[in-house]
């Protein structure tokens, strides 16, 4: 799987309007695992992603990573249900920086408003808190995103187009 | 010990909160997707809405081991649910049952007519976990 740029429109996406996010992995007898994941990040050459992975879901990732590399992310914009999915290669894993953290703080206010409105009376804290403390940060190499918005086109593989493969 | 259900998972699987679920195809590619029901079989299994996620039911036919997160925003908790795919059912009380339930959460949430449900997939427990929100984070 080569490594591909995230387009315009799903970068946008991913820095402007997502709000939620889930990894997955897997051991090496194929067994999936979930992952919270409280905030991302785009690298500089659009081909790499980050995601802080939550404190809290942090059980088996690093050992199925370096079993095996295989990282799945979706990423959600609540409530409007705008869905991509970015699978790849681990690269490698690292503690956060404070630039990580205020990327994750960004977020959650994206979250909390995007919940308000269903949550007219939930304190404050209550919302922000679903967005849950990050413990590390994953690297890796994206190479194909897929719409996961429901609808007829969910699962269609955007990048690379099928018709490349 | 065979796991089962506990009775204080019920109001995190009936809250219409989106749950999530990884799978693993037969050649080791994860994949998450968000799915809108986990329903409450009795307790040791249950069934999920097949609407969209083709992947997901292509990968649990080839490898029948799922991950399903369930989060409470109120309860602040999320449970994680380590299951097996047994079978589909396209009718019977269990689809009838998730079919209105569907059309409900549809219907709140401005997808009516999007989503529609093909089958009810029956998926034995394989264990069972409850995490706690820590709470909030706090910039360093």
């Amino acid at each position: 799987m080569q490594a591909v740029v995230i387009p315009g429109k799903i970068v946008r996406f991913l820095e402007q309007y997502a709000n939620l996010a889930f990894a997955g992995t897997r051991d090496r007898d194929r067994v999936p695992c979930g992952h919270r994941v409280s905030g991302w990040r785009l690298g500089p050459d659009g081909s790499v992603l980050t995601a802080f992975v939550a404190e809290s879901f942090m059980a088996s990732l690093v050992e199925d990573l370096e079993d095996n590399g295989q990282f799945a992310l979706t990423v959600e914009e609540f409530p409007s249900h705008e869905t991509y999915q970015f699978k790849g290669r681990y690269r490698r894993h690292r503690p956060l920086q404070d630039e990580d953290l205020a990327v994750v703080d960004r977020i959650r206010d994206r979250f909390t408003r995007s919940m308000r409105p269903l949550y007219v009376h939930a304190p404050e804290e209550l919302l922000r808190a679903f967005i849950l403390k990050p413990g590390v940060a994953v690297e890796f190499d994206v190479g194909e995103i897929y719409l996961q918005t429901p609808g007829p086109g969910a699962g269609t593989r955007l990048v690379p187009p099928p018709e490349r493969r | 010990m065979i796991p089962t259900l506990p009775d204080a998972i019920r109001p995190a699987l009936d809250n219409g909160i989106p749950a999530i679920m990884v799978t693993c195809s037969g050649d080791g590619i994860p994949n998450v997707t968000v799915i809108s029901q986990v329903y409450y079989v009795d307790d040791r299994h249950v069934a999920l809405s097949f609407q969209f996620f083709n992947k997901t039911i292509r990968n649990v036919r080839e490898n029948p081991r799922a991950y399903v997160c369930v989060s409470d925003i109120v309860d602040q908790g999320h449970w994680i649910l380590r299951l097996e795919f047994q079978r589909t059912e396209t009718e019977g009380p269990i689809f009838d049952a998730m079919d209105m339930q569907i059309e409900a959460i549809a219907s709140a949430t401005g997808m009516s007519g999007i989503f529609k449900l093909r089958g009810a997939d029956i998926y034995r427990v394989h264990s069972v976990e409850r995490v706690a929100s820590p709470g909030v984070a706090v910039s360093r």
